[in-house]
Formats: C-alpha cells, sequence, structure tokens
C-alpha cells in the first residue's frame, strides 16, 4: 500500500523501520492510527484511555517489528495486536469482557414489546452519533464483541480465540448486543421526535 | 548581629583592616589572600587554627551569588539591597576561598588544598544579600538555609540538609541526594525539589508550582494547595502524606501502583482520570471548586490524604 | 415457524450468508410478519452501519509525540546520521586529573534526564522538555538509549524489550510479591556505565564513596523493581511513567557524583 503523500510504500517503512528510521515509524503510525485509535475508543468509550491504549498498541508493534516477516497483512498484525493490548487492560480492571451465558434467553423480549410493532422501524440510514452513543451505552461484555464483530469485522471464531469464548457465545452476544443497540436508538430516536 | 570589620581585598597590604572601616568597591579579585581577622580559636596547636574572613562587595540590581563548598554550612538572609556581606569561618589551613566579581555577579568558593579532609576542608558561610538577588548554594555536607527571600533560589547538596523558610515569588529549586528538604512558608513561586532518598517537608508551601520528586524518601506536605497552582509530589517507595483544610480547592488525583491510599476528603468524581480504577490503589476527583491540581503519584509507597 | 423460533435461531444465522440470505423456512416467516421483518432489518442495518465506525476516530497529535518519546527512550530509533549507539567510553581516569574525570558522566546524565523529561501523561510535553530537547548533544538519544538499558542486560535494547513484553501476564496479587522477590535477589554484575560512575566516586572519600554506591543499589534495585512490574503489566502506563521517573533518578545520582567529582 502506497500512501502518496508520504512518497514510502508500506513495505518500504516496515524495512526502514526495523533499521530504526524515525520516520518509517511515523509513517506507519498515520498510515494505521485512525483504526488503531478508533478500535480502544469504541471499546472502552474513554478518549483519554483510548489514546493510552493507542499508544501502547503501537509501542508494543514498534518493538516487535523486527520479528515481522510479511507473511500476514502488517494491519493484520497490528489489528490484532490493538485488541489484545485493549482486551488486557479490560481484564486488568476486572471489566467482563464477554458474558458467560451461552444461550439467548427471553430476557430482551419485554423491552421489546414495550414499543410494540407500531413504532418506527429504523428505516433509512442511522445517526453516526447516535449510533456511538448506544455503543457506549452497551455494557462492556457485550460492546467487545459487538466492535470486534460489527465495527471492525473480526469472524466469531477470531474473536472467540481472542476474548476466550466459545463461537455460540460469541454469536449470542452479538445478537443481544444488536438487539439492545436497536432499542436504544429506537429510544433516542423517539425522545428526538418529541423535543422536535 | 556581630559588627562587621570589612576587610580590604587588595593583594598589596597586610595590615589589618581599621576597626569600623568598610572598604566598598572592590575589584576582580582570583585566589587573594585576604588580610584577616583571626579570631580566638578552640584549639592551642597551631595545625587547627579556625579563622574567620570577611569580605563585602557592592552591587547593584539584579545581584547573582553563588557560594560552593565541599564542607560546610552556607546561610543566606537579607541584608542591605546594595550590598553582599559573607563571613566565612575556615577550620584549618588546609583550605582556601576564592572570590571572583564581575558585575552583580559574586562567586564565592572553598578550594581544598592537598591533604584537606571532611573536617580540615570545611568552610562555613554566612552570607546577607539583597533580598530579590538570585542565589546558589552548593555543599557535600550543608546543612544549606535561605530565609526571608524574594529572589530565585537554588540550593544542591549530596548529603546537605536543606531548610527554606519564607521565601516568596521567586523559584525554588532543590536537589539532594540523602539530605532531608524542609520548606517552610513559602509562597507564590515555582518550587521544584529532587531527592534519591532524602525526605522532604512541605509546610504552608504554596504557589503556581510546587513539584517534588523523591525515590525513596517521604514526602509530607501541610499547607492549603493554594493560589490555583500545580501540585505534583512523586515518589518510588517514599509513602506520600498530605493534610490540608477542609475547605481545600482542588483537583486530586492519587495513584499508588504497589501501595495503599486513603483519602479524608469527599470527592466529586471526575470525567476523564487517566488512572485505572483500583479503589485500594487511587482515588481522584475534586473539592471546591477544584482551582489548584494535585497528583500524588507513587510506585510502592503509601499515598494519605488527610483532612486538618 | 414462530416469532419467537426464528428470534432463537437468528444469532445463527443472520450473518451466515453474504448476500444475507436467510434459510427457506425463516425467510417465509419473515416475509410474512411485520414484527420479525423490521427485527431483521433493523438488525442488519445496525450491523451495515457500525462498519463506518471503524477508522472514523482521528487521535490527538500528542499520542505520536509520546510514542516518539518512547521510542526515543528505548532507544528503537536509531537515526543513521547521529553518533553509534553507545557513547565511546574513555579509560579509567587517573586521581591527578581530578577536575576532569567525570566528564564522559555529563553527556550520559544529561541523556538520560533528557529521555526521562518526555513524560508521558496527558498534558502536552511541557516546555522545559521541549528546550531541554535540542540542546542535548546529537548522542542523545543514542546515548539514552545505552543509559536505559537495563543493567544486567547485555542485548540490544529492542531484542531486548521484544522478548521481555512477550510474555504478558496481568497477576496483580502476584505482582507485589514477586516485585519483593526482585529486591531481594542477588545484586547483578554493574553495568559499564556504572563501573564508571563506581570508580569515579572511588575518588571521594570511605565514607562518601560507600555513601553513593549504596544509592546507585537502590537506584538500580528500583529500576530492576519497576521494569519486571512493567514487564508482567504492559498496559500499565503510570508503572511506565515510574519507570522513566526512576531511571531520572539515576540520571540525578550520576548528576550528584558529577558536580561533586568537578
Amino acid at each position: 500500500m502506497t500512501d502518496p503523500k508520504q512518497g514510502i510504500s508500506e513495505a518500504d517503512a516496515i524495512e526502514q523501520a526495523k533499521q530504526g528510521h524515525e520516520a518509517a515509524f511515523e509513517v506507519l503510525y498515520h498510515l494505521h492510527k485512525r483504526r488503531v485509535y478508533s478500535l480502544c475508543l469504541r471499546m472502552v468509550s474513554n478518549p483519554a484511555q483510548a489514546e493510552d491504549l493507542a499508544q501502547e498498541a503501537f509501542l508494543q508493534l514498534f518493538r516487535k517489528i523486527g520479528t515481522f516477516r510479511g507473511e500476514s497483512a502488517f494491519s493484520t498484525w497490528l489489528h490484532r495486536m490493538t485488541v489484545n493490548v485493549v482486551l488486557m487492560q479490560l481484564r486488568k480492571k476486572g471489566l467482563p469482557v464477554v458474558s458467560l451465558e451461552e444461550t439467548l434467553e427471553g430476557e430482551d423480549e419485554a423491552p421489546r414489546k414495550e414499543f410494540g410493532t407500531k413504532d418506527l422501524k429504523l428505516t433509512g440510514s442511522i445517526d453516526r452519533l447516535q449510533l456511538q452513543r448506544a455503543i457506549d451505552r452497551l455494557p462492556p461484555g457485550y460492546r467487545t464483541v459487538f466492535v470486534l464483530h460489527d465495527v471492525e469485522g473480526f469472524e466469531h471464531n477470531e474473536i472467540a480465540q481472542m476474548v476466550g469464548c466459545s463461537v455460540g457465545n460469541s454469536k449470542s452476544q452479538l445478537h443481544k448486543a444488536r438487539l439492545k443497540l436497536r432499542d436504544y436508538l429506537k429510544f433516542m430516536r423517539a425522545e428526538k421526535a418529541k423535543t422536535g | 548581629m556581630a559588627s562587621l570589620h570589612g576587610a580590604s581585598l587588595q593583594l598589596a597590604s597586610r595590615r589589618p583592616a581599621k576597626l569600623g572601616q568598610t572598604n566598598l568597591g572592590q575589584t576582580n579579585v582570583r585566589k587573594a589572600t585576604v588580610v584577616t581577622l583571626v579570631l580566638a580559636t578552640c584549639l592551642a596547636s597551631a595545625a587547627f587554627a579556625e579563622t574567620k574572613k570577611e569580605y563585602s562587595f557592592a552591587v547593584g540590581p539584579n545581584a547573582n551569588i553563588s557560594v560552593d563548598t565541599q564542607y560546610g554550612a552556607i546561610s543566606v538572609r537579607p541584608g542591605s539591597a546594595s550590598q553582599v556581606m559573607v563571613t566565612a569561618t575556615l577550620k584549618s589551613d588546609r583550605v582556601e576561598v576564592d572570590l571572583q566579581q564581575m558585575g552583580n555577579r559574586i562567586q564565592i568558593a572553598s578550594h581544598l588544598l592537598p591533604g584537606a579532609d571532611e573536617q580540615t576542608g570545611q568552610v562555613d558561610y554566612e552570607v546577607l544579600i539583597p533580598p530579590d538577588a538570585t542565589v546558589s548554594l552548593h555543599s557535600s555536607t550543608g546543612p544549606l538555609s535561605a530565609e526571608h527571600l524574594q529572589g530565585d533560589l537554588t540550593l544542591e547538596g549530596p548529603d546537605a540538609m536543606v531548610n527554606v523558610r519564607n521565601v516568596e515569588n521567586g523559584h525554588v529549586h532543590v536537589q539532594t541526594m540523602r539530605g532531608p528538604i524542609t520548606l517552610t512558608d513559602v509562597r507564590n513561586g515555582h518550587v521544584e525539589i529532587a531527592s534519591i532518598s532524602g525526605d522532604v517537608h512541605l509546610k504552608s508551601v504554596s504557589g503556581p508550582l510546587v513539584q517534588v520528586n523523591s525515590g525513596s524518601g517521604k514526602i509530607f506536605y501541610d499547607g492549603d494547595f493554594g493560589s490555583g497552582g500545580d501540585y505534583k509530589f512523586t515518589t518510588h517507595t517514599g509513602d506520600i502524606e498530605a493534610v490540608a483544610p477542609a475547605d481545600v480547592s482542588a483537583d486530586f488525583s492519587a495513584h499508588s501502583v504497589l501501595g495503599r491510599v486513603h483519602n479524608d476528603f469527599p470527592l466529586q468524581p471526575k470525567q476523564h482520570s487517566r488512572f485505572s480504577f483500583d479503589a485500594g490503589r487511587s482515588f481522584f476527583g475534586t473539592v471546591g471548586k477544584a482551582a489548584s491540581e494535585v497528583v500524588l503519584r507513587s510506585f510502592s509507597g503509601r499515598i494519605r490524604l488527610k483532612q486538618r | 415457524m414462530t416469532c419467537s423460533d426464528v428470534e432463537r435461531v437468528l444469532p445463527e444465522f443472520l450473518d451466515g450468508a453474504p448476500d444475507g440470505a436467510l434459510p427457506d423456512e425463516v425467510e417465509a416467516h419473515v416475509k410474512s410478519c411485520p414484527a420479525c421483518s423490521d427485527l431483521v432489518s433493523d438488525l442488519k442495518l445496525i450491523a451495515s452501519q457500525a462498519r463506518q465506525l471503524a477508522a472514523s476516530e482521528e487521535p490527538a497529535p500528542r499520542v505520536w509525540v509520546r510514542i516518539a518519546a518512547e521510542l526515543s527512550a528505548e532507544g528503537l530509533i536509531r537515526d543513521p546520521e547521529s553518533a553509534p549507539a553507545r557513547p565511546v567510553f574513555v579509560p579509567v581516569p587517573t586521581s591527578s586529573d581530578r577536575r576532569w574525570s567525570a566528564w564522559w558522566l555529563a553527556p550520559v546524565a544529561v541523556a538520560v534526564l533528557a529521555a526521562g523529561s518526555y513524560v508521558i501523561s496527558h498534558k502536552p510535553v511541557p516546555q522545559v522538555a521541549k528546550q531541554q530537547a535540542p540542546a542535548t548533544p546529537v548522542t542523545a538519544p543514542a546515548a539514552a538509549a545505552a543509559a536505559v538499558t537495563p543493567a544486567p542486560v547485555p542485548a540490544p535494547a529492542p531484542q531486548l524489550l521484544a522478548q521481555k513484553s512477550a510474555k504478558p501476564e496481568s497477576a496483580r496479587s502476584g505482582s507485589a510479591k514477586s516485585a519483593g522477590a526482585v529486591r531481594s535477589e542477588v545484586e547483578p554484575a554493574p553495568s559499564a556505565e556504572d563501573q564508571q560512575f563506581l570508580s569515579a566516586v572511588s575518588t571521594l572519600t570511605p565514607s562518601m564513596r560507600t555513601t553513593y554506591e549504596l544509592q546507585l543499589q537502590a537506584v538500580n534495585a528500583d529500576i530492576r523493581e519497576t521494569q519486571a512490574y512493567v514487564d508482567r503489566n504492559p498496559g500499565d502506563m503510570d508503572a511506565r511513567q515510574h519507570l522513566m521517573d526512576a531511571y531520572q533518578q539515576k540520571a540525578l545520582l550520576y548528576q550528584i557524583a558529577l558536580d561533586r567529582i568537578q
């Protein structure tokens, strides 16, 4: 991948970073900073913490760059490293990375029934800010799987391996997260409609 | 205060200065062998004759005085606004005092002669300076003391006990290895203290910046964290203990990686904190209008914030 | 199929086919049931909109500043134009040349101080640090690398740190005990810089020399203890800052010794 602004390809930047050239590190940072930071921010909902985590992710990457042989895509490597950094932080704080229930219970039916069938379907596109706020409101366990799957595009088997749960658990967590988000978004929309 | 006998700084004559006479308008001097007044010594033996020497320099505004001695005490107090008076007590003849004046800059240093040791090489200095002069003191053994001043102060010494009292407006910079450091009534300036294993006591110290770094030394603070300042106390293994009144106005962040923390104040929580949420090892939040920022950090020391 | 049947199998099938097609029985029910139809379309919408959030946020410039500072401090940045990675050490000076015996300590002490002054905190890099950085000699980052390399291990810095951070452990309860264990371990052989520090202070009086030696032991132990903690808890930013502080303490010790020897 070549960044015309920098005039240097990612592969070259990696090689030069292995030699310790500061400019090469900087190129790699700018190429991936948004992805890394956004992932951290979505997972912890706290900009200050997200900055610390993004910083740590890049540092770990740069420390190990000597061992990168190019077998997989660099961005994949960085992506996974970032997830590990965040998950480690969540575990350290004692927050649940993923809830442990395996099966989908009927617990979420009640709130949905409140809205009834006559409620507004979430048509068209969802307001990005509202979606961000809704994700922030998710309990940490649900949020992790949702962010990793729907936002970041990891597969369930990858998620299961990273967070240490089963594939079935990952799928049910994701479903619950989406249901909850749907409720929040409908609620926000209803509130907005009230205030006009 | 003993009456001062001015001593001529010219090399030429060896006649003693007349009582009551002071010579002003001194010139540059290098390694002056100065006419001295020899006071009574405690030992009969000539080898340990303690001698007292007095010097006087005329200075203008923004004077800059530095006193550097390997061994011995240095104490600085305010005197006249246009003069620097130095009294040096030399413990033996194995040490000399070097002096230099370049305009408003005065440099005084002890010069050890061969064979000098910690006892024989000792020179104690008492210095009177213009109250707003800039002062820099170095002594390995100390103690170092500065009182009732308004200029910038630097006090450094590996083993020196450091005492600063009633200083206002200036920068106060203190650095020791083991020497304990005490600041009392220091207001309205930048305070920067670094010690490796010396304890640091701050009583009624406030200002725009109060920064203390210690390795294994403890930090004690008794004051109001006032002036809307930045207070940063950091230790590695030393404990941090702060006592403040109930009406303090500050934003507190405290975190010890391995040690326990304790807090007496009801804190309003903050939105963004950079510390992890280990209840036993950190506390953060605001009291009052959060005018000042107080950051207490330790690797393994205890941190205690108490109400007076 | 009933609504609750659909509910139960949705997690399994909603993301299954790339074109979003559901199994026939499910599809049949959904087509005929407004509530389930809404549900399915809502969930698909949420999933697809979420994709837009990836890489949507830009971090503040200070994040790069801190990363660069840390890379520099860890010796991972080696610019070809500057001096070699390790400072050239002069032979042990003789006591007759006391005034200049410890001049080599100056760049080390200053460099470690400069490295330590890149405070990893939320505030922007303070002015003091910015002013210090240009003033240090060109060898400063490289010298800092040499100075901050953990004393007992001779391997070059980047590989060393890569090895250490490859074994993360998050047990907090164990760390305090282990930290204590680290403290009581046998003192490792002094590094090259420490050896020169020790020979420089050997020219002082015996009591002062012992004092300096004990202080050096203490700051080295602090550094080892903190490094060990950081190795086990690589995500702990505050501990990392304490490690930098510990190196700064060592630089302070070198500087105090340097002042005295000169």
